[in-house]
């Protein structure tokens, strides 16, 4: 549709819905409060009103019956029912016919309790008064933050050639007076390190090799040995992406079509660390192999105007790659954020082939928002252009190196999942401030100017003195007043304890459920048949995978009734047990109990027991060693904080 | 997360920033006590919804029309019922021929036969299911959370040793299983409100006793050794760490139900056989009924009187232990059961047969405890059926079910299309008036509603408000009011209340 014509309607249609000034009664005149006599301070006692009472539907972006508060100026030049205010003339202006509620159908504010009648008064003598308005002072949207590619210096640090996380920590420490703490030991680190880049607990002799490594840099190596190890760094952070693309191998959609699975691209792209700008273009703007991500879930059936394929798509993208909350907005302008169904539809309009109408509350409107990304400061989409044309616009537009909102995003998301809680809170609410401004923005340039590697972010964050640090208990919830002091303590996924029970059993899952064609042309080359390979069963489902119908970024990680019940008597982890108990028993040379015990906690725990564990064990496993004992000592081994715990 | 009032937007604006920030970062929900929200009168403490997954026809059951008997070459649109009618213990209620059981019981119930569903276009009876089980049509930007998680996160559980939410008689791993998992679920709410399945009640025991084989004294011993484990580790009960805690708490919880005499209400073996019977007409000891689907063995509809009737069974046993809210389905399978595309008048027999006694059973068994005043029954089906009309009269939507010019054979004889202008919903109980009906329907075709529509959030809110739960309630995720009845609208038929 014609942009003017568009416009056109806009107004015809607001100004028919918009309240008249009919002017008030003598009657009605005489119920208004008199006006203040003193003189009026417009931050002291005007611009708190506003901001309590007016902004939320006239200000920061939005302009209901096209007024806004902005500015005096915006205010003065009034909305859709003429002038809003009479200077000099308060008794005139139906700014205070509207707040007085004189009808009740046009009543300013519209929800909430009226303004009171002192309010009013003040409100009356300020406009008398001439309406001053303090300069500086705008209601208007506010300029986002984060936003902006932004390269802060890098503080010297207490040593020049330490990592460049330390060096702002350094500073950070400083003010907050904390002292670093000693760095965990090699075999905490280890764990950590295996759980976060792989998802798998070492394995015994590997560990032991890397503790008895004398070489100064072993973490880092063993950081980019890990790295290197492309199977399992794969099969780790695919449940990492699964979870926020929707990817599974069953879900809703699937029966009739209404759903397409990206599991073969995702796992190219990860196998070949395929750069992180790339990634994301390939999503937004993608080839047959990787469009189940922008079609969406679409189940049979008339779907809510908010949930449309297209508005899916402009959701998901905004939340996984931007940090913004678009759901609220798909609707109805937000109540919770300034963006507006404008704002929605502009980004949902660019996936679509006709024009999108909007649709308010389940109310078409009339009327369609101009084709836009949400954030126009990073450039335009030529809504004149053909579709194909416009994701590619998109795409390059989100993926160009000044946005500085992807790069911190995807940083903040790694941070969170290394340490537990992200420099921003929540992690999918990017306008808000990071604890440490300049640390973020250091490292979302600093990964760009490596080229997008996410490898290489990775690694950058996992050599830091500041990941070594002790694990910090964690709190149920994060608080503002927040001081970093080390990674918090994490809880296994779902994933990595089945996969941790395959270690500990040797136990797999049978088969896996996609068909990968590996980098190398090799189909399904897998060492092992790992929990994210296969959909989810009961075990897995009850610690928490979930079904990946909403984009998921952060599980919780509390444990509940249900999963105790699943890992107490369930099923799954029972046979798993049994199984597991019989290959030990069949393959374990005439091993005493101590010897057994002292294998499982090394596999386990990656430690020797001490001796009250080794009679403990040695006693449930009976001499020798009986099935139901090792299946019990393996079950209790599995149950400790130690073993699901990361710290 | 947190619950709070229903307050005006301005008002929620106000406190969502500073209170809830800090709570969604950690993912885990927070309930902080609403002030606000009414306060009402509970006339229940327990649920049971009886599930008639597929669409059960409203003129072959608790609302019969005028009944035409088969004949071949019969018009297709010359019959309304394929029964005929029976009395009840009501006299200006009539039932559907096969339900003389439940009418014998009518007069300790009461019947909606408006209830009317959503408009969702062309039929997924898993959508429908979706909606009618959380009150929102799908898809969502949240997870929205299953009824039965809603009462099991704001009232919790009736006896700590009973989950609060127990869901029996679906199998997840048949046709349109994906979506059944869609709001199977706690949602948002968290997976510690998430339902306890019982797919076949016959095994509900094991789901509650030691794993496979374990005898108790070892599922003890294995206990105090992880304990004594626990004590040695370097991580074990010292020191305070919000995931550790949460940890151990969780697997004492599991030990306590597990141990707890409760656990015995999940042993059908405990009751008497003639007591069995009565939910199971015929039932022998030992016997089990837990055949994989099977739509054309011989035993299918043996094996389906006894999976519902045992649900039934263990729904009472559960009630009478403490449980909070209880579902027991017949099993939706695209096809089998409510869901009939052809045969329906066969597949309505055979239906009515598999509820007609549990059904009834449940009503005395609970009245004869004396639990039937606390006790919510609710039987629903996400949408009726007719032989012509597909979705509403004015709402035409495309046809599934080809209906031929002339009923030749009688598999054409019965209600195949899907009919969503008028359905039956039975309740018991829970403070609902005793021989009531609610609502009309036409007499001609089409049946549809005539007076006191009832839709979902209505029902719900009435379901809520028995419970003692507001239907304004909200729970917040991220930072929205996600409330437990749509948009926080819906409105409590008062008429229901006794």
């Amino acid at each position: 549709m014609n942009p003017k014509f568009s416009q056109l309607i806009v107004v015809l249609l607001a100004a028919s819905l918009a309240p008249s000034f009919a002017g008030l009664t003598p009657e009605q005149t005489g119920q208004l409060p008199p006006p203040a006599t003193h003189s009026v301070n417009f931050n002291k006692e005007i611009k708190p009103i506003l901001e309590a009472r007016c902004i939320s539907c006239h200000g920061r972006g939005k302009s209901k019956g096209s007024f806004r508060m902005d500015t005096r100026e915006t205010m003065l030049e009034g909305g859709d029912s003429g002038p809003a205010i009479v200077l000099g003339k308060s008794a005139e202006s139906y700014l205070i016919e509207l707040v007085m509620g004189f009808d009740p159908d046009t009543v300013m504010p519209q929800k909430g309790t009226k303004l009171t009648r002192e309010q009013v008064a003040v409100l009356r003598g300020w406009i008398d008064q001439g309406a001053p308005w303090d300069a500086g002072v705008s209601f208007g949207k506010l300029e986002p933050i984060n936003l902006l590619a932004r390269r802060p210096e890098l503080p010297p640090g207490t040593d020049q050639k330490a990592n460049p996380v330390d060096r702002f920590l350094d500073a950070y420490f400083a003010a907050q007076k904390i002292k670093w703490p000693k760095p965990v030991v090699d075999r905490v680190f280890a764990r950590r390190v295996y759980l976060d880049v792989i998802g798998l607990l070492p394995p015994p002799e590997e560990l032991q090799r890397f503790v008895a490594d004398r070489s100064q840099d072993k973490r880092a190596q063993l950081v980019r040995r890990l790295l290197a190890d492309q199977d399992n760094y794969t099969l780790h952070w695919m449940t990492f992406w699964n979870d926020m693309l929707r990817n599974d191998y069953s879900g809703t959609g699937y029966i009739d079509g209404g759903r397409r699975q990206i599991t073969q691209w995702l796992y190219t792209a990860l196998e070949n660390n395929l750069p992180y700008d790339r990634f994301v273009a390939e999503l937004i703007n993608p080839t047959p192999e990787a469009e189940g991500f922008t079609k969406g879930i679409v189940w049979r059936g008339v779907v809510n105007a908010s949930q449309t394929p297209q508005m899916q798509a402009a959701q998901n993208i905004s939340q996984i790659f931007m940090g913004v909350n678009l759901k609220c907005a798909s609707c109805h302008d937000s109540f919770i954020n300034d963006w507006t169904l404008a704002d929605a539809y502009g980004l949902a309009g660019i996936y679509s082939d006709e024009p999108l109408e909007m649709v308010h509350c389940d109310k078409p409107t009339g009327t369609y928002a101009p084709l836009r990304f949400i954030y126009p400061q990073l450039g335009d989409i030529n809504p004149q252009a053909a579709r194909a044309e416009r994701l590619e616009q998109l795409a390059k537009l989100i993926t160009h190196r000044q946005d500085g909102r992807l790069t911190r995003t995807f940083v903040n998301r790694l941070w969170e999942k290394f340490f537990g809680r992200g420099l921003i809170e929540p992690v999918d609410e990017m306008e808000n401030p990071a604890w440490n401004v300049d640390l973020l923005d250091w490292l979302a340039e600093d990964f760009a100017d490596q080229g997008y590697d996410a490898k290489k972010l990775i690694e950058r964050l996992l050599t830091s003195r500041a990941y070594q640090l002790p694990a910090v208990p964690a709190e149920e919830q994060t608080h503002d007043d927040f001081v970093f002091r080390g990674p918090l303590v994490r809880r296994m996924s779902a994933e990595q304890f089945r996969d941790a029970i395959g270690e500990l059993t040797g136990i797999w899952y049978a088969k896996p459920a996609p068909r990968i064609i590996h980098a190398d042309g090799a189909t399904n080359r897998f060492a092992t048949v790992r929990a994210a390979l296969v959909p989810a069963d009961e075990l897995q489902v009850a610690l928490g995978r979930p079904n990946r119908e909403q984009v998921i970024t952060v599980r919780a990680s509390a444990a509940t009734t249900l999963q105790a019940l699943e890992l107490t008597n369930g099923t799954e982890l029972a046979n798993l047990l049994q199984h597991g108990a019989e290959k030990i028993l069949a393959t374990r040379n005439g091993d005493s109990s101590r010897v057994l015990a002292e294998t499982l906690y090394q596999k386990a725990l990656g430690r020797k027991p001490t001796a009250a564990e080794v009679r403990a064990s040695e006693a449930i496993l009976g001499q020798p060693a009986q099935k139901a004992g090792v299946e019990d000592l393996m079950w209790a081994l599995a149950m400790l904080p130690e073993f699901q715990l990361i710290y | 997360m947190k619950i709070f009032a229903p307050q005006s937007r301005r008002d929620f604006l106000k406190t969502a920033s500073a209170a809830t920030l800090s709570a969604l970062a950690a993912g885990f929900p927070r309930a902080i006590c609403a002030d606000e929200v009414e306060k009402i009168n509970a006339s229940a403490d327990t649920v049971i919804v009886l599930w008639m997954g597929g669409g059960m026809a409203h003129t072959e059951t608790f609302d019969p029309k005028r009944y035409t008997p088969f004949s071949k070459g019969m018009a297709p649109d010359s019959f309304l019922s394929t029964f005929p009618s029976i009395d009840t213990a009501v006299d200006h209620i009539k039932f559907s021929q096969g339900l003389e059981k439940t009418g014998q019981v009518m007069d300790r119930g009461t019947l909606i036969r408006t209830y009317t569903a959503g408009d969702l276009g062309f039929i997924l009876h898993s959508r429908h299911q979706y909606q009618w089980h959380t009150g929102y049509a799908p898809p969502q930007t949240v997870a929205a959370p299953h009824i039965g998680a809603i009462i099991a996160r704001t009232l919790g559980p009736l006896n700590p040793a009973v989950p609060a939410f127990i869901n029996i008689g679906q199998r997840f791993d048949v046709g349109e299983g994906e979506e059944l998992k869609a709001f199977t679920t706690a949602g948002f709410l968290g997976s510690e409100y998430g339902p306890f399945n019982i797919p076949f009640p016959d095994q509900a025991a094991e789901t509650v006793r030691p794993p496979g084989g374990m005898t108790p004294g070892r599922f003890e011993d294995r206990n105090r050794f992880y304990k004594r484990l626990l004590a040695a580790s370097p991580i074990g009960e010292a020191g305070s760490d919000y995931q550790k805690d949460s940890l151990l708490r969780s697997l004492d919880n599991a030990h306590r139900l597990l141990s707890s005499p409760a656990a015995k209400a999940f042993d059908l073996a405990l009751e008497p056989i003639e007591s069995i019977r009565k939910y199971v007409p015929g039932y022998e000891p030992g016997q089990r009924f837990d055949a994989k689907q099977d739509r054309f063995g011989a035993k299918y509809e043996e094996q389906m009187v006894g999976r519902f009737g045992l649900g039934c069974l263990l729904a009472r046993r559960l009630a009478e232990v403490g449980a909070r809210f209880i579902e027991v389905s017949t099993e939706y399978i695209p096809f089998l059961n409510w869901d009939t595309h052809e045969n329906g008048h066969t597949r309505v027999a055979a239906m009515k047969q598999q509820i007609d006694s549990p059904l009834s059973q449940l009503v005395l068994d609970l009245e004869a405890r004396g639990l039937l005043n606390r006790t919510l029954i609710v039987l629903a089906s996400e949408f009726s059926r007719d032989a012509m009309i597909e979705g509403k009269p004015d709402k035409r939507i495309k046809d599934q079910v080809e209906v031929p010019d002339r009923v030749e054979d009688s598999k054409h004889y019965g209600m195949h299309r899907h009919f969503t202008d008028a359905g039956c919903v039975l309740l018991f109980g829970g403070g609902m008036k005793r021989g009531y009906l609610h609502g009309l329907t036409a007499e001609e075709r089409p049946c549809k509603t005539l007076r006191d529509r009832v839709i979902i959030e209505d029902l719900h809110a009435s379901l809520f408000h028995a419970l003692g739960i507001s239907p304004k309630l909200a729970y917040e995720i991220e930072k929205r009011p996600f409330y437990v009845t749509r948009d926080g609208e819906g409105k409590v038929i008062p008429e229901l209340f006794g």
